[in-house]
């Protein structure tokens, strides 16, 4: 049942299109709170396997100004959902995809987003106050797409970033907590927006990123756990941003990933056999992407958004993907 | 969706609720994001938006607030909303922290369920409460419960280091501080020898150990450094392979500026091949407890920490020792990371001179 010589892209594609038809299941009304996100990672996943066009831009930029939340003054993951600082950022980045943030009240968002930003540094999620380095990466990703940069207060974004690094070179989601791929990722990409990757300890953190990887190809997110192709997003983008990337067996990963694959109905899951969902789709292609695999658009792991946008907009970073191949 | 009502009770029926406007989920013409919702979860949030609206406060808000979440413990504003809710009711919260720990057990992986103990748990009603070490030493309790179910939780482990760093670190709390702390050694150990591979306690206790602030005995710190590499080592025999005790073990030394080769008579007989006549004559050395009979031998940590030794020795002697084992790593034992053994092998040799 896998398929591990090739990427499905028609497949894939198709399986994008589909999943806002025919959703008569309890899996999708229980994910509402993801929708404005899944529908970034649904763009995105498309744009690497150079297929923008096939979701409707009017549509697509009609849904995201529905979700705008006029109270708080940002972004809902759902209409009439409360602002959330995950929904804003997948909103910006889905306008400016589509070359459409002129729709968006930006000072208006600019002061959510720095609204969040707790005395210790870190950002809450929303007004109930979850605090995550997720957020601080959320609100720098926004903030330097929206050209707003020079509002944050940045000393103190990266002391909560510094407080947060671990023993072993990793970081965790906040003080104290234990080192995991994900927030590795937010961390670094958040350092490096920020030209402060000089907080990062680039030897020991890459060594504990390579270490991620399994005989079977796989990555994992922290030591004795199971590979999952969500992690090869995360730690192949903070590896390519510590231009480490080669450490890792390029191969045998994209191997992993590809027998993640649903080769029936297109779309990946996080490991073999696994039911698929947008978001596995999305962190495998990208991985593909960063590998080199043939065929596919360049991504930027700093902001997890087509290479191409990024530049056009004098934001690239000097992160580091392996060559693309031919064949 | 079928309209099989007979079995659920829908709020539109409840004559309680009939003052409430229930507000329809805007429904979206694009077919990017229609919603379709059983019926129950439709009716109660219909009801939910409708007392959003309303900015109903009653107590029946709490019960509507325990359905949604109930059937979907990650909508968010129905937590947001049953915590307001709570705090202009002046609820008793204890009483919300023992309901909680039914939900917490059964959304195991929701941060909300846990987000929502954190906000509980730091009102003054509970935490500068007469009681407040009752309720605090029972969070502690009941997260140790809850990591039986599962040990790796990451919310689970970061709830309670935040309750550790922020109710048992300031010295207010005094002796029972020293108590809190001695238990946590206690209750680690305990974890460890449980399953020796996790690394989300190694983790705890380097956090407890070396980034909370100092015991009450902890003071002599070089007593502290010798117990925590002797205890490393220890497990280190237990479960050769184990990279989390070998991360602790670097931790420890890195933390506290100690040389490396401070381990080689240990870490040898791990980065060697078992030797045939090892069982005859061997010699029990405490310090360097040799690894259990059934490991496989050598193991990668080992011969890794090896290498690094050799390599910090700096002579070209040193450099090829140290490169030999890289080698070994890159084309036996440690295949898959080839390219990072390559890079050091590269990185050692070009710093010689020729
Ligand atoms: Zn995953």
């Amino acid at each position: 049942m896998t398929s591990d010589s090739e990427l499905l892209v028609p497949l894939h594609v198709a399986y994008i299109k589909s999943l806002g038809e025919n959703k008569d299941d309890l899996v999708y009304h229980m994910t509402a709170h993801l929708r404005l996100n899944a529908i970034y990672w649904g763009l995105t996943a498309l744009c690497i396997m150079n297929q923008k066009e096939a979701l409707d831009r009017e549509e697509m930029i009609g849904f995201v100004m529905s979700c705008w939340d006029d109270e708080a003054g940002g972004f809902g993951a759902h209409p009439d959902h409360d602002a959330h600082i995950l929904a804003t950022l997948s909103a910006i980045q889905i306008l400016v995809i589509q070359d459409a943030l002129d729709r968006i009240d930006i000072p208006r968002v600019v002061k959510f987003i720095l609204s969040l930003q707790q005395p210790s540094g870190v950002f809450a999620g929303d007004s109930f106050g979850e605090v995550d380095t997720r957020f601080s990466y959320c609100a720098v990703n926004a903030l330097s797409l929206l050209g707003k940069l020079s509002e944050l207060d940045v000393e103190k974004t990266v002391a909560y970033i510094r407080s947060c690094k671990n023993f072993d070179g990793g970081f965790g989601a906040c003080i104290g907590a234990e080192s995991h791929a994900g927030q590795v990722f937010v961390c670094v990409a958040a350092l490096a927006i920020l030209d402060r990757l000089d907080e990062v300890d680039h030897e020991t953190l890459a060594w504990w990123l390579a270490e991620r990887q399994l005989p079977n190809g796989g990555l994992n997110g922290r030591p004795e756990k199971l590979e999952d192709v969500c992690y090869s997003f995360w730690v192949l983008s903070a590896l390519s941003i510590l231009q480490k990337l080669s450490w890792i067996d390029s191969d045998k990963l994209s191997s992993f990933i590809l027998s993640a694959q649903d080769p029936d109905s297109g779309g990946i899951a996080d490991r073999p056999g696994d039911m698929v969902d947008v978001f596995h789709t999305l962190f495998g292609v990208a991985a593909l992407s960063l590998l080199g695999y043939p065929g596919l658009v360049d991504l930027d792991p700093v902001y997890c958004m087509p290479a191409s946008v990024i530049e056009a907009k004098g934001l690239r970073k000097s992160w580091q993907a392996l060559e693309r191949r031919s064949k | 969706m079928s309209a099989s009502s007979d079995s659920i009770e829908l709020y539109a029926d409840d004559p309680e609720w009939a003052d409430i406007e229930p507000v329809r989920q805007y429904e979206n013409p694009n077919p990017l994001a229609p919603i379709f919702y059983t019926e129950e979860y439709r009716d109660a949030t219909d009801y939910f938006r409708g007392v959003v609206k309303k900015g109903d406060m009653s107590p029946r808000v709490l019960d509507l607030t325990e359905k949604i979440i109930r059937l979907n413990p990650a909508h968010y504003s129905a937590w947001q909303y049953r915590y307001k809710v709570l705090l202009a009711l002046k609820s008793p919260l204890d009483l919300e922290l023992r309901l909680m720990d039914e939900l917490a057990v059964k959304f195991l992986k929701t941060y909300q369920v846990w987000h929502h103990r954190r906000l509980l748990i730091s009102h003054p009603q509970l935490s500068s409460s007469k009681s407040s070490s009752f309720y605090l030493t029972a969070e502690l309790r009941f997260i140790a419960k809850c990591l039986v179910v599962d040990s790796k939780n990451y919310h689970t482990w970061s709830y309670r280091q935040w309750l550790l760093s922020n109710f048992f670190s300031g010295g207010e709390r005094g002796k029972e501080e020293e108590e809190v702390w001695k238990k946590e050694m206690e209750w680690i150990e305990q974890m460890i020898e449980e399953d020796v591979r996790n690394n989300s306690v190694w983790h705890h206790r380097f956090f407890v150990v070396f980034q909370s602030g100092i015991r009450v005995g902890d003071e002599d710190r070089e007593v502290v450094r010798r117990r925590e590499i002797d205890f490393a080592k220890d497990k280190i025999s237990l479960a050769p392979s184990n990279p989390s005790a070998w991360n602790y073990l670097r931790g420890v030394l890195d933390n506290n500026n100690l040389p490396y080769s401070d381990l080689s008579i240990f870490v040898r007989p791990y980065a060697q091949a078992r030797s045939p006549d090892a069982e005859a004559d061997e010699v029990i050395d405490l310090e360097n407890p040799s690894p259990s009979k059934g490991a496989q031998l050598p193991c990668v940590p080992a011969i890794e920490f090896l290498a690094d030794v050799y390599e910090s020795g700096k002579s070209r002697d040193d450099i090829e020792k140290a490169a030999q084992l890289w080698k070994s790593l890159a084309n036996e034992y440690d295949t898959i990371r080839k390219k990072y053994w390559e890079y050091r092998i590269k990185e050692a040799l070009e710093v010689l001179p020729a």
